[in-house]
C-alpha cells in the first residue's frame, strides 16, 4: 500500500514535470491541421518536419541565433575577468569591511529589472548601443555579475587562507599565489559559474526586451511567435533554447545549489 | 607606523581587483536606480496619476495576489517532494529529473504553458472529453482564471527552487532525532509538526523571502499568457514605457515594485539576519 | 517592416533575391514592430550611424516620424510613381504638401466566417449592426459560448475597430462623446454579453487562428490570414465579404504599410529604385497571389476572395493624422475596457475621456 502511494506520487511529479516539454516537442512535429482544431489531440497520430523545414528555410533563425551565441560567451568572459578578481579579494578581507559591498551585491540581486532596464535604454538609445550587441553584454551583466560574484565569493572561501600564508612566507608574490594556489583549486567553481552566467544570458529577456528592437535574441523570438499565434514557430524555437540548457542543467545537477540560484531562476 | 603603511601597500591589490565590480555596479546598478525614483517625480504628479488608474490598481493587485498564491502552493508541493525524496530510495535519478524545470527559460515555460491553458489548448481538450466542462474554460482572459494559471506556470518553473532549499534545510536535521521518534513510535504527522517544520523554520523564512521577492518581479509569464488583459506591476511598467512612450509613470511604477522589494529585503534582514560569514 | 513568419518567407524567397540578382546588390531585412521603429530611428540617428535605407511603416505610425524629422523629403520623385497606382492611396503620404512615404501595399479589413456554422442555424453573414447583433445572440443561445469575436486585447487592433465603428455610425472618433461615439459604444455594451471570451485576447494574429480552430465564426481582419487558414491549415469552410454597415453608412479603416527613407540614409538612389521594383505589376502581382495583400494598381486581376477586398476599398476610409496618436490610442483602449467590458456609464465616462482629449489637444 505505501509502495503504491509512493509510486502514485512519483509519477504524477513526474507527470507534471514532462507534460508541458512533451507538449513543446509535440506541437512542432505535429501536422498543422491537427492542432488547429477545437479538440487537438493529446497524443501523437502523425509526424511531420514540416515547422522544422520552415524555421530553417524562414530565415529567421541565424541572425536571433548567432547574437544569442554571441552576447552570452561575451557575457560569460566578462562576468569572471570582472567577477573573479573581486570576489577573490573580498574572501581575502576581513568580514567587517567586507559586508557593505556584500550587502551592495545582495541588494543589487533582488532590484526589479524594469527599474534598471529603462534608464539603461534611454542611454543606450543615445550612445547608439541599442539593438548592438554590446548594449546587451553590458546590461546582461548587470544581472550577472552578483550572481557570479557570490558563488564565486563562497568557492574562493573554501581555499585556506593558511596555504597562501605559508607560500607567503615562502617568498610567493601575490601574482604566483594567485596562480599557483587559488586559480587551481577554485576552478570547478570558476567553470561553475561561468556556465551559470551563460546560461543566464542565454535564457535572459526582459533587458532583451528593452534593448533589441530589430536585431532579436531566441527569447524574443519565441515571444514574437507567441505573440502572433505562431504555435509552431513558438513550439520550435522554444525546443532550439531549451535543449541545450536541459542538457547541461541535467550534467550540472551536483552544482544546482539553493544559494547559487536564489535570485537567478525566476519566474 | 610604517608597519601599518607596509601592510597597506602590500593588500593594495584587492582594492585593484575590488575596483571594476564596484564601478560597474555604481554605473549600471546605482545610477539607473536613482535616475528611475528621479525620473518618477518629474512631468507632473505620476503616483497620484498611478493610484487613480484603474491598470495600475490592477497590476498591484494581480502582483500581490500572484506572490500570495504562489508562494503557498509552491511551499506545499515543494515540502511534499523534499519530504519525499529525503526519504531515501533512488532519490538521485529522481531529484534529477525533477530538478528540470529549473533549466527551461521562462518564456518557453510561458509558450509551453499556453498550449495547456489556450481556449483550444489541451487541459480544455481533457476536461471536454471528461465530460467535465460542457463549455471550454477561458483561462486567460484576466480575472481569477488567469490568475489561477499564472500562478500554475510559475509553479511549474520555481517549485524546484524551493525544494532544494527546503531539502538542505532536511537534511541538517540530525539523524538521531528520527531515531528516537522512531522507537518512540511516533507517527508521520507528529513528527512533521514537532521536529521538522521546527527546525525547518529558518529555512522556510528564507526560501518564502526569496521566492517572494523573485515573485514580486514576475514579467515574462504574464506578459506572454495575457498581455496588457492581466497587467503586473513589471509589466505594466513596460507598457507605459514601451506602448505609451511615458518613461515617468514607468519609472514610478517600477519605484513602487523597488519599495515592495525593499520591504521584503528588510523583512528578511530582520528574520535571517545579515549575510554571515558562514552563508557567504 | 513587421510581418508575420510566412510573409517573410515570401519576400525573402520570392521578392528580394531577384531584385539583388538585377541590380547586384544584398539587401539585409529586419523585423521590427510599428511601435518600435521611431525609436530605432531615433537611436540611430542621435548616433549618427543610419543603418536603415529603407523602411516599411504602418500608415497609423506616420505622423511621429515626421515631427521628429527622420524620414527624408521624396517630393521631387512623385512623378516616378507609376500612373496605374489608385490617387486615392498616394495622398497617406503627404503632410503638408510634402511627400514623405510611399504607397506599396494598402491594406483593409474584412470579415471571415464560419460557413458551416452559419448554415447550420440558418443564418447570413450579418450585413449590418442590428443583425450582427441578433447573429451574436442566437450562437450564444445555441452553443453557450459567445462565436463573435471583437478584438479587445488592447491597443491599435482595438483602436482601429473603434475608429471604424465610430464612422460608421457618423461620428468623429477624436471628439469621444459626439453622437457617433455614443451610439457606437452603446451598441458595443449591448454586444458585449454576446460575443467571445477569446475577444479579450484578440489581435490581428491571434484572431486568425480563432477562427482557424472554429473557436469563433465571425470575425473581421486584414486580408493575409485567409490564405494561411485556406491553404496551410487547409480549412476551406472560412469564407469572407466586406463587411457590415454601421447606423450611419459602411466604413473600412484602410491600414497597411507605407515606404520611406530614414534622413541620413547612404543609399537613397539605391532605395528609390527598390520602391519602384516592390510597386511595379510584376511584384504587385506576387503580393495578391501569394500573400493575399490587396494591390495599390488598378491593373491587377484578382483571385475570387478579393472580390471581398475590392468591396471593402469601396467604403474605404483614412484614419487622420495626428501627432497624440498616442494618447487618443491609449484614451480610446481605456475607454473600451471600462465601458464595453466593465459596463460603466456610457455618457459619462466618453465625457472625461473627451475632456482628457481636450488637454492633450492643447499641449
Amino acid at each position: 500500500m505505501k509502495r503504491l502511494l509512493r509510486f502514485l506520487f512519483i509519477a504524477i511529479v513526474l507527470f507534471w514535470t514532462f507534460l508541458p516539454i512533451y507538449l513543446m516537442l509535440k506541437v512542432s512535429f505535429s501536422p498543422a491541421e491537427e492542432i488547429m482544431s477545437q479538440n487537438p489531440p493529446l497524443l501523437i497520430h502523425s509526424v511531420t518536419l514540416d515547422h522544422w523545414k520552415d524555421v530553417f528555410q524562414s530565415g529567421n533563425l541565424w541572425q536571433p541565433l548567432t547574437k544569442s551565441l554571441t552576447v552570452a560567451f561575451s557575457v560569460m568572459i566578462l562576468a569572471l575577468l570582472i567577477a573573479a578578481p573581486a570576489a577573490y579579494a573580498l574572501s581575502r578581507i576581513s568580514y567587517r569591511l567586507a559586508i557593505g559591498i556584500i550587502l551592495f551585491i545582495f541588494f543589487a540581486r533582488m532590484l526589479p529589472d524594469v527599474q534598471m532596464a529603462m534608464p539603461v535604454s534611454v542611454y543606450f538609445i543615445r550612445l547608439g548601443l541599442l539593438d548592438a550587441n554590446l548594449g546587451l553584454i553590458l546590461a546582461h551583466l548587470i544581472r550577472v555579475l552578483p550572481i557570479v560574484t557570490w558563488i564565486l565569493l563562497s568557492v574562493f572561501k573554501t581555499i585556506p587562507i593558511d596555504i597562501e600564508e605559508q607560500a607567503e612566507i615562502d617568498g610567493a608574490g601575490r601574482f604566483q599565489i594567485i596562480k599557483r594556489i587559488a586559480l587551481p583549486l577554485a576552478m570547478p567553481g570558476i567553470i561553475v559559474s561561468a556556465i551559470f552566467a551563460f546560461l543566464f544570458s542565454w535564457d535572459e529577456f526582459i533587458y532583451a526586451m528593452y534593448l533589441c528592437l530589430g536585431n532579436k535574441t531566441l527569447p524574443l523570438m519565441v515571444y514574437y511567435y507567441v505573440n502572433r499565434a505562431g504555435w509552431f514557430g513558438a513550439a520550435t524555437f522554444s525546443t532550439i533554447i531549451a535543449i541545450p540548457v536541459l542538457i547541461v542543467t541535467l550534467l550540472l545537477q551536483r552544482y544546482l545549489k539553493a544559494d547559487y540560484l536564489a535570485g537567478a531562476v525566476k519566474g | 607606523m610604517q608597519n601599518k603603511w607596509i601592510k597597506l601597500k602590500k593588500d593594495s591589490w584587492k582594492f585593484f581587483f575590488l575596483l571594476p565590480l564596484l564601478l560597474y555596479l555604481a554605473i549600471f546598478t546605482l545610477v539607473p536606480v536613482i535616475r528611475s525614483i528621479l525620473m518618477s517625480f518629474e512631468g507632473g504628479n505620476n503616483y497620484a496619476w498611478l493610484f487613480s488608474h484603474f491598470r495600475f490598481r490592477e497590476s498591484l493587485v494581480n502582483t500581490i495576489l500572484i506572490t500570495i498564491f504562489a508562494l503557498l502552493f509552491e511551499f506545499l508541493f515543494a515540502l511534499a517532494i523534499a519530504l519525499f525524496i529525503s526519504g531515501g530510495g533512488r532519490r538521485r535519478i529522481i531529484q534529477a529529473l525533477i530538478l528540470i524545470p529549473l533549466g527551461i527559460p521562462t518564456i518557453v515555460v510561458a509558450s509551453n504553458m499556453r498550449y495547456l491553458f489556450d481556449t483550444n489548448g489541451f487541459i480544455n481538450t481533457i476536461l471536454t472529453r471528461l465530460g467535465v466542462v460542457g463549455i471550454p474554460i477561458d483561462w486567460l482572459g484576466g480575472g481569477a482564471l488567469t490568475l489561477f494559471s499564472v500562478v500554475i506556470s510559475d509553479m511549474w518553473k520555481v517549485t524546484p527552487l524551493m525544494m532544494l532549499i527546503l531539502l538542505a534545510g532536511i537534511e541538517r536535521i540530525p539523524k538521531e532525532l528520527f531515531e528516537a521518534a522512531a522507537i518512540d513510535g511516533v507517527g508521520f504527522w507528529q513528527r512533521l509538526r514537532y521536529i521538522i517544520l521546527p527546525l525547518l523554520k529558518p529555512f522556510i523564512t528564507m526560501a518564502l523571502i526569496i521566492r517572494g521577492i523573485d515573485t514580486f518581479r514576475i514579467f515574462e509569464l504574464p506578459l506572454a499568457l495575457a498581455g496588457e488583459s492581466f497587467p503586473v506591476l513589471s509589466s505594466f511598467a513596460f507598457f507605459e514605457y514601451r506602448n505609451y512612450n511615458n518613461p515617468h509613470t514607468a519609472a514610478a511604477a517600477s519605484t513602487v515594485l523597488f519599495v515592495l522589494i525593499l520591504i521584503a529585503i528588510f523583512i528578511y534582514l530582520k528574520l535571517v539576519g545579515l549575510p554571515n560569514e558562514e552563508t557567504t | 517592416m513587421s510581418l508575420s513568419d510566412s510573409e517573410w518567407g515570401v519576400l525573402r524567397r520570392e521578392i528580394i533575391p531577384p531584385f539583388e540578382k538585377a541590380n547586384n546588390c544584398k539587401i539585409e531585412t529586419m523585423q521590427i514592430e510599428a511601435g518600435d521603429l521611431p525609436q530605432m530611428l531615433e537611436a540611430m540617428s542621435s548616433a549618427k550611424r543610419m543603418e536603415l535605407d529603407l523602411f516599411a511603416q504602418d500608415n497609423m505610425n506616420l505622423a511621429q516620424l515626421v515631427d521628429r524629422g527622420l524620414v527624408e523629403d521624396l517630393s521631387r520623385y512623385k512623378k516616378d510613381i507609376p500612373k496605374e497606382v489608385q490617387k486615392n492611396l498616394i495622398g497617406v503620404g503627404i503632410f503638408e504638401n510634402i511627400l514623405y512615404f510611399m504607397p506599396y501595399r494598402p491594406n483593409v479589413q474584412i470579415v471571415y466566417y464560419n460557413k458551416d456554422a452559419f448554415e447550420k442555424y440558418n443564418l447570413k453573414p450579418p450585413k449590418n449592426w442590428d443583425e450582427l447583433l441578433a447573429a451574436a445572440k442566437i450562437f450564444k443561445e445555441k452553443e453557450k459560448v459567445g462565436r463573435v469575436l471583437l478584438k479587445a486585447c488592447g491597443s491599435g487592433p482595438t483602436v482601429t475597430q473603434l475608429y471604424e465603428f465610430i464612422v460608421s455610425a457618423g461620428g468623429d472618433p477624436f471628439s469621444f462623446n459626439d453622437p457617433g461615439c455614443i451610439k457606437t459604444f452603446e451598441f458595443l455594451q449591448k454586444l458585449w454579453p454576446y460575443v467571445s471570451r477569446d475577444s479579450l485576447k484578440a489581435k490581428w494574429n491571434t484572431s486568425n487562428d480563432y477562427i482557424a480552430r472554429e473557436s469563433v465564426y465571425l470575425m473581421q481582419n486584414w486580408p493575409f490570414g485567409i490564405n494561411i487558414i485556406n491553404k496551410k491549415y487547409k480549412k476551406k469552410n472560412i469564407a469572407t465579404y466586406s463587411g457590415f454597415a454601421g447606423p450611419a453608412r459602411e466604413a473600412h479603416v484602410i491600414g497597411g504599410e507605407v515606404l520611406g527613407i530614414p534622413r541620413g540614409s547612404k543609399n537613397i538612389k539605391l532605395a528609390l529604385v527598390f520602391i519602384k521594383y516592390l510597386q511595379s505589376k510584376e511584384v504587385q502581382e506576387k503580393f495578391v497571389r501569394e500573400l493575399s495583400w490587396p494591390s495599390i494598381r488598378t491593373d491587377i486581376i484578382v483571385p475570387l476572395h478579393f472580390e471581398s477586398v475590392k468591396n471593402a476599398l469601396k467604403h474605404g476610409i483614412f484614419r487622420k493624422h495626428v501627432s497624440y496618436w498616442a494618447d487618443f490610442d491609449r484614451y480610446m483602449n481605456e475607454a473600451f475596457v471600462r465601458i464595453v467590458i466593465k459596463g460603466e456609464p456610457v455618457k459619462e465616462t466618453l465625457n472625461f475621456y473627451a475632456k482628457q482629449m481636450d488637454q492633450v489637444k492643447k499641449r
